[in-house]
């Protein structure tokens, strides 16, 4: 009886004494000892072709609301941010490199979006990209960008109502769906992409614009890649009409010509769906590409009256007639860049396996050569809470 | 007679194959860099073709009731000859053993504790492994309801989070790559997740009654595949061409989960529910070792062996490999080819012979 009781105490006291030894904590870093990273710009230093990487690092302290506001008083600074950059032979050094400043290794789980500058994505993200895809702090689900011209001059940019550049950034790009003129790509889409031997990958664009002594940013399009190389931009219609052929217009505006020609009526994207089915026929391959789509009418500028059923079709034949310039402006521009931005190379892969073998050699010389058979149904399902316009209609009946 | 006084039912049998089988899960990575996006088929493939040989398995163990395998060896192939043939089964088992514990090893290292030192991992999980080995089969036997419950949950649900990232022509086309790469990857699956089971040749021994062990068996391996099979189609369909490039195919498509924001990193669903499936793996795989080692001896107790050969385990899981590299290519070529005489041409083998010799004449006579 007394041995077990002996043997009892004994086990208590090891666990006591296991207790600090197992506690976890080995590794652990507190919130002050992090650097976190919210978005990340990556160019090239033109004489010594280094990486030149710009990280935005959250203030912890300063960001903290009512204290911090005392203290820092509106003076100068009063950012909650800070961008630290440093120079590197590789992406991974550069990130190490930041230590030399900010004495905390970057902390880049909550990265937001990394930005490639111009100079960069026209010497290809391949050398670039492997970084973010296997540091395992950092997300898949990240955004990925390019910019016009400096990414660190992106990152810079003060934006008015969000407290941090890069986390509006990414409000811009989650937020495509108002306009369907871009579309969120991540690390996981990109590499994807980047793995298919015709598709090529598409970033959204960000561009700057001086207003007065502030810098405002904005989407202006999408960079198109070829063989991980940024090979040319689409501007808003083309990306649209990219996203028309994919499927993922979520919503935006279509301006078409009213039925007299006077004014116009301003559509408004409610659903749009896509099906894409490639065909083979005597050696000429066809893309049968069938899109639906559901607008409302929300605005009119013509003083007719356009809640007709007669009126309503021609305003419905005129909407697919945009919709069908629009893929037809992509497809234009991706046979200028010879990149299949589409990804029709991969519809053919998975239908046609066999003569795919053949096709893949020389696509970029049979890209150019495939037709589109776009069929498009528009349908305008309500016109919001106006039956007339406003105006003093005497013709009318 | 048998070393182990434990008795399980049948029902039993049942989880704990299911959760062994099971948490071989992360191991389709191994198959998936090979057969890319045809894994699910070769995961059917495998379990169509490792059905027969389980059915073998359950029929040799039904035919000598109450032993183990090493008890079999000796009495289908003689004393001589069949304590080689264990001798065989005890370096499989705890090469595979040693694998298994190096996996959650590489996993932790990987994903989910970075800074922690691998041998200090090792050190925990075998300790815990060893523990719940020295309570013997029952209590295993017990717990792997829960395991296998939570282990399922972890994928549906990781399942259903991801259904609206899943792109199902990922899968096309079906046919694609060439038939040699096809019969490899049937190869590690069938040997792998399915063909491991032949440990449980040292289990079904404690079966309490063998009526429905057949049934049961099949239900579990077939539990087992379904969990590989969503798995497979859950990477394939949501990371497509990508599921080849990463470390854990797995733990990158959970990685993407993101719900309105706030539904993300679920990472830690599939690090515990795979923690607690390869614990059961592991442990089955211990008790195995341990049993067949003192079986071999002639030992009265398996217990003073357990800790001795779970620190082995540890020094051989840390030394191994060198790297998860190592590790893949050793276990997608090498791995897969000292394996096959022990789960698909002994069992049946050893079922022939007696068969043709009347075995075991002696039991029989006594249980009757």
């Amino acid at each position: 009886m007394g041995k077990k009781m002996n043997f009892r105490i004994m086990k208590l006291i090891i666990c006591f004494f296991m207790l600090p030894v197992l506690s976890g904590c080995l590794g652990a870093r507190q919130i002050n000892d992090l650097e976190i990273v919210i978005g990340m710009g990556v160019d090239k230093e033109e004489e010594s072709g280094n990486v030149l990487l710009t990280a935005q690092v959250v203030k912890v302290d300063m960001s903290g609301g009512g204290a911090a506001n005392a203290r820092g008083g509106g003076g100068e600074d009063s950012e909650g941010y800070w961008n630290v950059s440093s120079k590197g032979k590789s992406i991974f050094e550069a990130v190490r490199q930041i230590t030399h400043k900010t004495g905390n290794r970057l902390f880049i789980s909550h990265n937001q979006a990394v930005i490639f500058g111009n100079d960069v994505a026209t010497e290809g993200l391949q050398a670039y990209i492997d970084f973010f895809l296997r540091a395992h702090e950092m997300r898949p689900t990240a955004l990925i960008l390019v910019s016009e011209k400096k990414a660190s001059e992106v990152l810079d940019a003060k934006p008015e109502t969000e407290k941090y550049p890069a986390m509006n950034i990414a409000k811009l790009v989650k937020t495509y769906g108002f306009t369907s003129h871009f579309y969120e790509v991540n690390m996981e889409d990109f590499a994807s992409c980047m793995m298919s031997d015709t598709m090529a990958p598409l970033a959204p664009l960000v561009s700057i614009v001086q207003e007065n002594d502030c810098k405002e940013i904005y989407i202006s399009g999408m960079a198109a890649f070829k063989n991980g190389k940024m090979v040319g931009t689409l501007n808003h219609d083309e990306a649209r009409g990219v996203l028309w052929v994919l499927g993922k217009v979520k919503s935006g505006v279509i301006i078409v010509p009213s039925p007299n020609k006077q004014g116009e009526a301003i559509l408004e994207i409610i659903k749009a769906k896509s099906k894409v089915k490639p065909g083979i026929k005597d050696g000429k391959i066809v893309m049968h590409i069938e899109i639906k789509n559901e607008v409302s009418l929300s605005e009119q500028t013509t003083t007719e009256k356009l809640a007709t059923i007669e009126a309503l079709e021609k305003i419905q034949e005129a909407t697919s007639e945009v919709i069908r310039q629009e893929v037809m402006a992509a497809f234009e521009k991706s046979k200028d860049l010879k990149a299949d931005i589409f990804g029709f190379g991969e519809m053919l892969h998975k239908k046609y396996s066999k003569e795919w073998k053949s096709i893949k050699d020389n696509w970029d010389e049979i890209y150019p050569t495939i037709e589109l058979n776009i069929d498009i149904e528009s349908k305008i399902i309500k016109t919001d809470l106006l039956k007339k316009p406003v105006s003093q209609n005497k013709e009318e009946k | 007679m048998s070393i182990e006084k434990g008795k399980i039912s049948s029902q039993q049998l049942l989880f704990l194959i299911a959760g062994f089988v099971h948490g071989s899960v992360l191991l389709i990575d191994f198959t998936v860099g090979i057969t890319e996006h045809q894994t699910w088929m070769v995961i059917l493939a495998g379990l169509v073709i490792t059905v027969p040989v389980i059915v073998s398995y359950v029929a040799l163990a039904k035919r000598f009731p109450g032993m183990n395998l090493v008890q079999i060896n000796d009495m289908v192939y003689g004393r001589f000859l069949g304590k080689i043939i264990s001798i065989y089964y005890i370096f499989f088992f705890m090469m595979t053993l040693s694998f298994n514990i190096r996996d959650v090893g590489e996993l932790y290292i990987t994903f989910l504790m970075q800074d922690t030192p691998f041998i200090f991992l090792l050190i925990v999980f075998t300790a815990t492994c060893a523990f719940a080995v020295a309570k013997g089969v029952e209590v295993l036997a017990r717990t792997s309801h829960l395991f296998v419950v939570t282990g399922l949950f972890a994928i549906i649900s990781t399942f259903i989070l991801l259904i609206d990232q899943m792109d199902f022509s990922n899968f096309l086309p079906l046919f694609e790559l060439p038939f040699i790469k096809i019969f490899q990857g049937i190869h590690i699956v069938s040997v792998i997740p399915f063909g491991e089971t032949v440990v449980f040749l040292m289990i079904m021994g404690c079966l309490n009654k063998t009526e429905h062990a057949v049934k049961n068996t099949l239900s579990g391996l077939l539990v087992g595949a379904v969990s590989l099979f969503i798995v497979a189609i859950r990477n394939t369909a949501v990371l497509g061409r990508t599921q080849t490039i990463w470390t854990s195919a797995s733990f990158q498509s959970i990685r993407l989960i993101n719900i309105g924001t706030v539904l993300t990193r679920m990472d830690f669903l599939i690090g515990i529910a795979q923690t607690i499936l390869m614990f059961l793996k592991c442990s089955i795989f211990l008790y195995v070792t341990v049993v067949a080692i003192s079986q071999l001896f002639g030992l009265k107790s398996y217990l003073p062996l357990v800790l001795p050969l779970a620190g082995i385990e540890v020094i051989l899981a840390a030394t191994v490999f060198q790297s998860p590299v190592d590790h893949a290519t050793i276990t997608q070529n090498a791995g897969i080819i000292y394996s096959v005489p022990l789960i698909f041409v002994f069992p049946p083998l050893s079922l022939l012979i007696a068969k043709i010799r009347g075995l075991p004449k002696p039991e029989r006579g006594k249980g009757t």
